[in-house]
């Protein structure tokens, strides 16, 4: 009788899943051949398929620009998706993200001394393209990689996990303080560097910092995968976890690494793109009504890159030569989204009990 | 064999700075397959710092925990989630899963790392709903249970976890009559089935209809254990739980909550069940019962006649009766 509800649920899953995965390679298709130059969809399948659109130009653009910026944007959703929900159910907390424990106050304050600093030493603004754009990789990395020591640390030692979220925010807080210390010290067209690098952008992303990247997120969302099980254990409270044979030490610090590491790449090399990845993982649960993390993980996976691929579409509508700030139009378009639903459902049921 | 054993267990609190905190010391107890054990005290006495003791939560200070053969200490996270299983008080943090997706999760120590369930897992999951009657429910989400329902679901997950121990921390809680029947009736079941079931609790129908064996921890007095009837009978549950203030009423297990007399007293005659009440009703008034006393009450299913010297007067409920005593 159990097999019966269990094959059914399997079933309905597994539609939802394709039917997902489904979406996902059409938005692909349509974010890769729309945008300041339309690609007929004959010779974007042809440049998929035999590697030539048969104009030179369009297989440039294809190449170069607007394949790294739907790649980039499907990790980047994802990445963020399932960082943001691992926290949320770490913390027990609606409000957290994948940056709540203070990453994307580290890479930005990392940001910030190699801009301002490095005007000092012998000038940020001089360095062009690819030297510029890995200083800015590595500063932001090293900055997040420093706030993860640092929970890390924290995190062996405290035994309850709302205090190491008081750390995180403690940490974003004096990272921001630096920042603007930095900032008030510095000249215009520094700021506007750091300023430009705090939009977030998923389209500037090289072939050569994709292969760095990509891999990166890859090994993230599959630790992602993996902690699933914990984590639903996680979804009765901690002391449940713990009678369930979960050490919860051990878990903590995994999914902090995790998150990190998803979380921290993505910042290091997009910019904080905000919002996102506190929205998706509510926007998921309400949308297909389960908080089962061995469902919602692949949920997020598969509908964060859609979405991401949605929002960059908006982001550079066909036809304009200008990029809205990705930043933007994540909040602009996401946040009345998520309060049309939230109206709909009338409370946060879905996810906590009232 | 007893499933659990503790030999001259120590529990408290050991701090950096200041000296140990003792809370019972030289606790020997154990429980066998079959038993239901109400774990019994005041607040503060060590009930929850035994739990997570036995449970691996918090250190022993001293002496030796055993499940079946083996010591605690010797026992992996894993393996003690297959021996013992808790249902607490605390709700589950998320109610948007459903009760299959829950009481699945009580197969944690078993899957694998994706949670797939095999053929036995999903034997274990059924056994668990057809052993709480609970398959009307399998589908529903958790949000859509009542407190009764979440209970028994919170039972079936502990089931499904197939330990031979399952601690329960007031199981009743939050009950209406009638559920805690229910659970109780479960719990009865359950053991029945050759599991061992602690209980702590502050519930008295459930400690002595219920259990079979009370522990009781006291304050500076070692750990007393036994029937429940016997425990109320040598007076040894009254004085743990303070309430010779109160009177316990060894022939009903209630507590009598007491009002200063009011210098009145009264002989009360007619059948059991109306006498009962009766006599609560005139008791919490203040109104002392003697059987020598002067003013006579004669109830019978409709009719309270109080009679005394000068007077003899009719009511038709205990509500009017009340009345003549201003």
């Amino acid at each position: 009788m159990i097999t019966q509800f269990l094959e059914a649920s399997q079933n309905k899953w597994t539609k939802v899943l394709i039917g997902l995965a489904v979406v996902l390679v059409l938005c692909f298709l349509i974010n890769v051949a729309l945008g300041s130059v339309t690609i007929p969809f004959e010779s974007l399948i042809g440049f998929i398929t035999s590697g030539s659109s048969g104009q030179a130009s369009w297989d440039m653009i294809l190449s170069n620009f607007r394949l790294p910026k739907a790649i980039t944007a499907m990790l980047v959703g994802s990445a963020l998706g399932v960082s943001g929900l691992q926290m949320q159910t770490l913390f027990r907390n609606p409000l957290a993200g994948p940056y709540i424990l203070g990453i994307s106050s580290g890479a930005g304050l990392g940001v910030a001394i190699a801009i301002f600093l490095g005007f000092y030493l012998g000038g940020f603004l001089e360095l062009s393209g690819i030297g510029r754009s890995w200083l800015l990789v590595a500063s932001a990395g090293a900055g997040s990689f420093l706030v993860l020591l640092i929970i890390s640390l924290a995190a062996t030692r405290l035994k309850d996990s709302i205090t190491l979220l008081i750390i995180g925010l403690m940490f974003g807080a004096a990272a921001g303080a630096l920042v603007s210390i930095l900032q008030f010290f510095s000249q215009a067209e520094n700021i506007q560097a750091y300023v430009i690098w705090s939009f977030g952008s998923l389209g500037s992303l090289s072939w050569s910092e994709l292969y760095v990247f990509i891999p990166v997120i890859l090994i993230g969302l599959l630790g992602s995968v993996l902690l699933s099980k914990p984590l639903n254990t996680l979804l009765l409270g901690e002391n449940y976890a713990i009678s369930l044979g979960l050490n919860i030490k051990k878990i903590r610090l995994l999914i902090i690494i995790n998150t990190a590491i998803l979380a921290g790449t993505v910042t290091a090399f997009c910019g904080p793109i905000a919002f996102f990845g506190v929205a998706l993982p509510h926007l998921t649960r309400m949308l297909f009504n389960t908080s089962n993390h061995l469902l919602l993980t692949p949920l997020i996976i598969l509908f964060g890159s859609g979405l991401m691929l949605i929002f960059d579409f908006i982001a550079q509508l066909p036809g304009m030569e200008a990029t809205l700030p990705i930043n933007a139009v994540t909040a602009l378009f996401g946040a009345p989204f998520v309060i049309y639903i939230l109206l709909r459902k009338k409370n946060l049921n879905y996810a906590y009990q009232s | 064999m007893s499933l659990l054993e503790t030999r001259s267990l120590s529990i408290g609190y050991s701090q950096k700075t200041a000296p140990q905190k003792v809370l019972q010391k030289d606790v020997s107890l154990s429980i066998s397959p079959g038993e239901i054990i109400s774990l019994m005290g005041q607040n503060g006495v060590g009930k929850t710092t035994f739990v997570k003791t036995i449970s691996g939560l918090i250190p022993k200070l001293g002496g030796e925990v055993y499940y079946q053969n083996d010591q605690l200490e010797d026992l992996s996270a894993n393996d003690l989630a297959r021996r013992l299983s808790i249902v607490l008080t605390e709700k589950p943090y998320s109610h948007n899963i459903s009760v299959l997706e829950l009481i699945a999760i009580g197969r944690h120590p078993y899957s694998n790392w994706m949670g797939v369930l095999r053929a036995q897992d999903k034997e274990a999951i059924d056994w668990a709903i057809n052993e709480t009657h609970i398959n009307y429910l399998a589908d529903k989400k958790l949000y859509e249970l009542s407190d009764g329902q979440l209970q028994k679901v919170m039972i079936a997950r502990a089931l499904a976890q197939e330990t031979d121990l399952i601690i329960l921390d007031e199981p009743a809680a939050h009950l209406d009559l009638y559920n805690k029947i229910e659970v109780m009736t479960l719990l009865r079941n359950i053991a029945q089935k050759g599991k061992g079931i602690l209980i702590s609790t502050h519930d008295m129908q459930i400690s002595t209809q219920l259990s079979d064996k009370l522990w009781l921890f006291n304050f500076n007095e070692p750990v007393q254990q036994g029937a429940p009837e016997d425990l109320i009978l040598d007076g040894t549950l009254e004085k743990t739980l303070y309430l010779q203030d109160y009177g316990y009423d060894m022939i009903h297990g209630s507590i009598h909550i007491g009002m200063p007399e009011n210098g009145t007293s009264v002989a009360l005659e007619g059948p059991e069940d109306v006498l009962f009440w009766t006599n609560q009703a005139l008791r919490r008034n203040g109104i002392k019962i003697s059987q020598s006393a002067d003013t006579i009450i004669s109830c019978s299913q409709r009719e309270w006649i109080v009679r005394s010297s000068e007077s003899s007067q009719h009511y038709t409920s205990i509500g009017e009766l009340l009345t003549y005593f201003g």
